[in-house]
């Protein structure tokens, strides 16, 4: 059911555990349906200026595919740029785990999202300008969120 | 017959072979086998011509197999290292010779069911599933092998290999009407314990309209009950569900208040796949009767695992299954009291009594029967042994991991059932590490089923959403040994730690 890579990750899994005094922290995901992904953030500047991400921790409680997907989202975007990592779809999870099952693919999205909330943390923790669409990325977020809780 | 040397030593070479972890030379094997190296090449290189080893070059160089091993038949070995034969010689014409040539396909059969894999003692798995499915046992395999063969007549046809048949399946009736303790015109065969509930529900269903549309079951029943109940919906009955405790036991007052006047059938499983938890017969039994609705239970975990005796209980119909109890899978029965109002699925040429229509699949029915036979002799020694397993597991589960809950009635279970919920980790992944350790289980999460909801029947009990999710049954059955639950005992804290360290709840 699952690619070798997808095993891969989930059996040796890259990055997980936690950071202590993270810049910035992004969880998703609801108990209730058995998926929770939280990923820490350590940010600096590099020599342009730019926020990147200096190191990046998760931790999952969820099935081979959840684990899977955060590691590789962690390898995905270690290293790059804030600017670059929000540009991460589901579809650059996937391929990197050469597929998912259909039945799975929430759980890509899911650390896309984990993602995409601990950038939005640390903007506004550091007062950076939100652009519009950003913003909606995580209303939409927040409110799969809540919708779950009920 | 004897093996010859030959095929002997080639054997033992490859199960040594199929140890290894890349290839190996000719002489590391001699040695290890103590087996001339000369000799041994001669067997090697009649493999490689048989396609069954090939030669790697390098240095790492030597024979290794070719392909997977799981796909290596015994017959293609010993086809390949001599001439294993039955037959009489061409020019011979003696009255023997049809025997010979069934004992010739019947040991071919056998050669051709064993593949290189189960030579081999590495990646040994330990089966902790025999609630999902059981290995048919040998002996019931062995029992079936004519009805493929040589007693091949259809149980309708008049001729003498027709009546043979008959009579084999008649004889199968009677083997479970003796179980159980009713008549063998009260047994009807199926397809399947999906078919056999499908066949309930429905058929007394349609045959009962001018009583009423009133269906009661359980929450915790088997998806083929639960799904045909909410078919029957659709048709435009109403189904009522009894809850169940923190056990899994239903409440017998809610059983009693939920029953109407147009109620027409109660349906309760006996022992529940997932808990494990077993009803208690004779209390539903009574309660049907005295407010005179047919009774219907799922014995299909519980058959040969919990005495079942009919004439001693108040029940109408009863469904059991033979993949369950080391019989082949595409059998099962229906316990119909007679007099009974049902309605068939299937109709066509009649069989069954009518009340099922399709050919037999004797050789099912008879593995079938056979399966029940070996389990009701063994009754108490093995369902003794799988207590003690399952009591020992149970007791020493929560004294080697933290934080785990068991699912089900602590005492009031089935013989092999032990179900446990480990907080804050999730079902799916603690199945997948253990499997990668060669345990085989199964949970009752939501990621591992296609809905992604979690078990229905644990939610029943009462358990949180994220409880079930962390859940894991072990099944045990007959090839189970206690080293088999210490090694489980072993691998179980280590595996649920590692999730632990990785999820953020600690």
């Amino acid at each position: 059911m699952y690619t070798k890579k997808v095993l891969e990750h989930f059996r040796n899994p890259h990055n997980f555990g936690s950071i202590k005094n993270p810049d910035s922290l992004g969880q998703v995901g609801n108990l209730a349906c058995g998926d929770v992904m939280k990923l820490y953030l350590k940010i600096d500047q590099n020599n342009q200026g730019q926020d990147f991400i200096k190191d990046i921790k998760f931790e999952t409680l969820g099935c081979a595919a959840a684990i899977a997907t955060s590691s590789v989202v962690t390898d995905l975007v270690k290293g790059k740029t804030l600017k670059e990592a929000l540009e991460i779809k589901n579809e650059n999870v996937i391929k990197a785990l050469d597929d998912l099952p259909t039945i799975k693919i929430h759980c890509s999205l899911l650390a896309v999202d984990a993602l995409t909330e601990a950038i939005y943390d640390y903007y506004k923790k550091t007062g950076q300008e939100i652009s519009q669409e950003f913003e909606q990325k995580h209303n939409r977020i927040i409110s799969c969120q809540t919708r779950l809780k009920h | 017959m004897k093996l010859s040397t030959k095929t002997r030593y080639g054997l033992r070479a490859l199960a040594n072979l199929l140890g290894q972890d890349c290839c190996c030379s000719v002489k590391k094997i001699s040695e290890a086998e103590h087996i001339s190296s000369d000799y041994l090449e001669k067997i090697f290189s009649k493999l490689k011509k048989a396609g069954i080893l090939k030669v790697d070059r390098g240095a790492c160089g030597g024979y290794s197999i070719n392909g997977d091993p799981k796909k290596i038949t015994l017959g293609q070995i010993v086809n390949a290292l001599e001439k294993a034969e039955f037959i009489c010689p061409d020019f011979c014409s003696c009255q023997s010779k049809s025997a010979w040539q069934k004992i010739q396909s019947g040991f071919n059969y056998v050669l051709n069911s064993i593949t290189l894999k189960d030579l081999s003692s590495k990646n040994k798995k330990i089966y902790l599933d025999y609630a999902a499915t059981t290995p048919v046992d040998p002996q019931v395999l062995n029992y079936m092998l004519p009805y493929f063969g040589q007693d091949y007549g259809n149980t309708a046809s008049m001729h003498q290999v027709g009546s043979a048949s008959a009579q084999a399946l008649e004889e199968s009736r009677q083997i479970f009407a003796d179980i159980l303790k009713v008549s063998p015109k009260e047994i009807f065969f199926t397809g399947s314990a999906t078919e056999s509930n499908n066949t309930v529900l429905k058929g007394v269903a349609l045959a009962n309209k001018s009583k009423g549309n009133h269906i009661i079951i359980s929450s915790i029943e088997h998806d083929c009950v639960l799904e045909s109940a909410n078919w029957l919906k659709t048709q435009g009955f109403e189904v009522s569900q009894i809850s169940v405790d923190k056990y899994g036991l239903i409440n017998l007052d809610e059983l009693r208040k939920t029953i109407r006047k147009d109620t027409i059938l109660v349906s309760i499983i006996h022992g529940n796949n997932e808990i494990g938890t077993i009803q208690d017969l004779q209390k539903i039994g009574q309660i049907c009767k005295e407010k005179n609705v047919y009774f219907h239970t799922d014995a299909s975990q519980s058959f040969t695992k919990v005495a079942i005796d009919l004439s001693k209980l108040n029940i109408d119909f009863l469904t059991a299954s033979s993949h369950k109890i080391y019989g082949p899978k595409g059998a099962a029965l229906l316990y119909i009291r007679s007099g009974s109002k049902i309605t068939p699925l299937l109709h066509g040429g009649g069989h069954e009594s009518g009340l099922r229509s399709s050919t037999i699949n004797l050789p099912a029915i008879v593995g079938f029967a056979k399966a029940a036979q070996i389990a009701i002799k063994n009754f108490e020694q093995e369902n003794k042994k799988l207590c003690e397993l399952r009591d020992y597991l149970i007791k020493n589960i929560p004294k080697i991991v933290s934080d785990c809950h068991l699912n089900g009635h602590p005492t009031n279970r089935l013989s092999n059932n032990v179900n446990f919920s480990f907080d804050h980790v999730e079902g799916e992944s603690l199945l997948l590490e253990l499997d990668f350790y060669g345990i085989e289980v199964s949970t009752g999460s939501a990621c591992s089923s296609n809905t992604l909801e979690a078990s229905h029947v644990l939610l029943a009990t009462g358990l949180r959403p994220e409880q079930a999710h962390g859940s894991l049954r072990f099944s045990l059955g007959r090839f189970t040994t206690k080293s088999d639950v210490d090694y489980l005992l072993k691998v179980l804290p280590q595996v649920v730690n590692k999730f632990r360290q990785i999820s953020p709840f600690k």
